[in-house]
């Protein structure tokens, strides 16, 4: 598969053009190395949400790519994100998993850091240093970058990475439907307390692909289905409001990043919803009418699963929440879930909500378990030596997308495929892929941000 | 070798008296167990850190002083 | 004599939660869902709250809250029996095959009768458990922690009103949470 005239990645893992992708991707070594070169040590991840450390000396351990670090606000209220790492040996500095702290002190030799990473604490500085350790180049390493874009922290390790609005390009605005209000304002998301952590045995391209917008699994859900988990009491959701639309994949080519997507009609608000209870289904009607009014068609847009390159992926409704899936080697991934409601939101909707996220995702969660297991034996299938032979097939609606798509007046922007009729297409995948592969050839941003050089990337 | 002492949990106010006779009062305490933030109050040894705020390891800290009643 | 009566009646007050809580685990792991779920009061709070590390002293942080945290359970009767209702389906993949399940329960302790261990309405226990979970081929879970519950007499017997577990890990260890604690 030839990307931008370039032999591509490995020539023969992935060949986009008849839709064939080679099992080796999930299960290499070699490649799992690579990826935490080219990709997690480049990439903007996703660390965690203000709301999380709203105080100054508040703190948050998360995690990039394989790497512990730490999310914390300084004593004069800016954010970091540090490698929980000390400069001298490495012990971890923070081994609480949240909390609030004026220094991070590393156990082993008792170097000391503030919030802010500098090294204030040296044992015997004076007699074992001589004075002479430049404490100023010691301090924890911070990451290249760090955004703050509507309360969500994003950081890169790459100085040469676009800003985060930049590398998220046109996505931004789905990335939106999960950061603002319900009804329209502005950023009015929270992280609920407690941050969902598990693994699953397989490799971390497995949920990062299925978020990417896989319309073709739902009848893996079909239990779920049955069992009736939904806010209205059937099904696992509300339904109404996506067989009002137009469904759409929406891929943004030139930044990997995709989504599935719900257009209503010209003039339409989303049917009602929430029925079981009549408080919560109220303050969603409410939202929807005030949504209408301050973004006008915009609010036509309906959020479903989608995924930002590498890792982060999104959901903006029914549930909402957004995952990272942590590497934890080729064959294990450790999944992280933040749970959002808008912050003043009523307490009666915020607990519903909460019921409804518990039973719906994460490991508890009545349709995220069999997800994970498709995962969990997708990948075990994948190691084998025959299987490894055979590629995948990701052909579906290959050669279908649209630039320039638009319904009833709203555009859409990025290469669409309207899949109200054909039901599904594995475009999101291919996109996702395209990406992965030109982020492991890559030798620099001027051959991954080519939207700067006015390149413009086919549909494939 | 004075028995070690745990400085975990010393409040703001508490002087602590140094392994080179000087003695602090503890100014903030980061609550690592490793670390005290302290003014020091006397100083024998270097008279110039009289009145400034050191950082304190653990280990220097040989003996209580006096306690601030909180 | 009314003391050595007064401990008879405790003893065998937790004889009787004791064999509970066991045939509750014998019919998990029997799969009889169903005759389970009956043993569960309609208002019944099953909760499980998730661990964090924390620091010395600061246990109010440790775990996560009912009501208003993301937890792993917190869920009425419900949601139980639709978990029940979706293992039933027959295509719950992540519950098919079924797994094997054996529930260890041990150190069942008697904390509380009211309103006496003679005449008893409402009974707190407490009881560790060691869930072996094996599925399909390899995989196994073990999952270890503490229960802490609240029975109301019924008729002869007794419901599960309340269940608090408190399970030893941090990061969930197992893929999924596709069985009863």
């Amino acid at each position: 598969m030839a990307v931008n005239g370039k032999r591509g990645y490995r020539s023969g893992l992935l060949n986009l053009g008849v839709g064939e992708i080679s099992r080796e991707i999930f299960v290499n070594e070699d490649i799992y190395a690579e990826e935490q070169e080219r990709i997690f040590a480049r990439a903007w991840l996703h660390v965690g949400h203000e709301s999380q450390i709203p105080k100054p000396g508040d703190y948050f351990v998360s995690s990039m790519g394989e790497e512990s670090v730490i999310l914390c606000r300084d004593r004069a209220g800016r954010i970091h994100v540090f490698l929980n790492s000390c400069r001298h040996r490495g012990m971890k500095v923070c081994r609480y998993d949240e909390g609030s702290t004026t220094v991070f002190t590393c156990p082993y030799h008792g170097w000391s850091y503030g919030t802010d990473g500098r090294l204030v604490g040296v044992p015997y500085f004076r007699e074992a240093y001589h004075s002479r350790l430049d404490k100023e180049k010691w301090g924890l390493v911070e990451v290249a970058q760090l955004c703050n874009y509507k309360g969500s922290i994003w950081a890169t390790w790459d100085t040469a990475a676009p800003p985060l609005t930049e590398y998220l390009g046109d996505f931004t605005r789905f990335l939106d439907l999960q950061l603002d209000g319900w009804d329209g304002r502005e950023g009015q998301a929270e992280v609920l307390g407690g941050i969902q952590k598990w693994l699953v045995p397989c490799n971390w391209k497995f949920p990062a692909e299925n978020f990417s917008g896989d319309t073709y699994h739902n009848i893996s859900h079909r239990s779920v289905d049955l069992a009736g988990i939904g806010p209205s009491g059937a099904g696992r959701r509300d339904m109404g409001e996506r067989d009002a639309s137009r469904k759409l994949h929406v891929c943004i080519p030139d930044r990997g990043h995709q989504t599935i997507l719900y257009v209503l009609p010209a003039g339409k608000l989303p049917p009602p919803a929430y029925m079981n209870a009549p408080i919560v289904a109220e303050y969603f009607r409410h939202c929807a009418e005030e949504r209408r009014r301050r973004r006008g068609d915009e609010s036509r847009l309906i959020g479903a699963p989608g995924e930002i390159f590498p890792n982060t992926a999104l959901l903006s409704r029914q549930p909402r929440t957004m995952a990272a899936w942590h590497p934890r080697g080729p064959h294990q991934t450790e999944c992280w879930r933040w749970f959002f409601v808008d912050r003043d939101a009523p307490t009666e909707v915020k607990q519903f909500l909460r019921d409804y996220y518990i039973r719906y995702s994460g490991p508890a969660g009545m349709t995220e378990q069999d997800d994970m297991e498709n995962w969990n034996y997708a990948h075990a299938a994948s190691r084998g030596t025959i299987a490894r032979r055979h590629p995948y097939n990701y052909d579906q609606g290959r050669g279908t997308a649209v630039a320039d798509y638009e319904y009833q007046g709203l555009r859409v922007p990025g290469e669409v495929i309207d899949l109200t009729e054909v039901q599904s297409s594995e475009q999101p995948m291919r996109n996702f892929y395209r990406r992965w592969a030109e982020f492991m050839e890559a030798d620099d941003w001027s051959q991954l941000a080519t939207w700067r050089s006015g390149e413009r990337k086919a549909a494939e | 070798m004075s028995a070690p002492i745990n400085v975990r949990d010393l409040v703001p106010g508490t002087s602590v008296v140094l392994a080179d006779g000087a003695v602090a009062e503890i100014v903030t305490n980061p609550g690592d167990g490793m670390w005290l933030f302290a003014r020091y109050l006397t100083s024998p040894r270097d008279p110039t850190l009289v009145g400034q705020e050191e950082m304190i390891f653990a280990p220097d800290v040989v003996a209580l002083g006096r306690s601030a009643v909180v | 004599m009314a003391e050595r009566d007064a401990r008879i009646d405790r003893l065998l007050l937790g004889q009787e939660i004791a064999d509970f809580l066991y045939r509750e685990a014998e019919l998990l792991d029997e799969r009889r869902y169903r005759e389970w779920l009956d043993l569960l009061a309609d208002d019944i709070r099953y909760w499980m709250p998730m661990r964090r590390n924390v620091k010395f002293g600061e246990d109010e942080r440790e775990f996560t809250r009912a009501d208003s945290d993301i937890n792993w359970f917190d869920e009425g009767k419900d949601t139980l029996s639709r978990r029940v209702k979706q293992i039933e389906t027959g295509i719950h993949w992540a519950e098919e095959p079924r797994s094997r399940l054996s529930h260890l329960v041990a150190n069942v302790q008697l904390q509380g009768a009211e309103p006496s261990f003679a005449a008893p309405q409402q009974v707190s226990v407490t009881s560790r458990f060691l869930i072996y979970r094996n599925r399909v081929q390899t995989e196994t879970d073990i999952l270890v922690g503490r229960r802490e519950d609240s029975l109301r007499r019924n008729g002869a017997g007794w419901l599960l009103a309340r269940r608090k577990i408190i399970l030893d890990q941090n990061v969930l260890l197992s893929k999924n949470l596709t069985f009863f604690i």
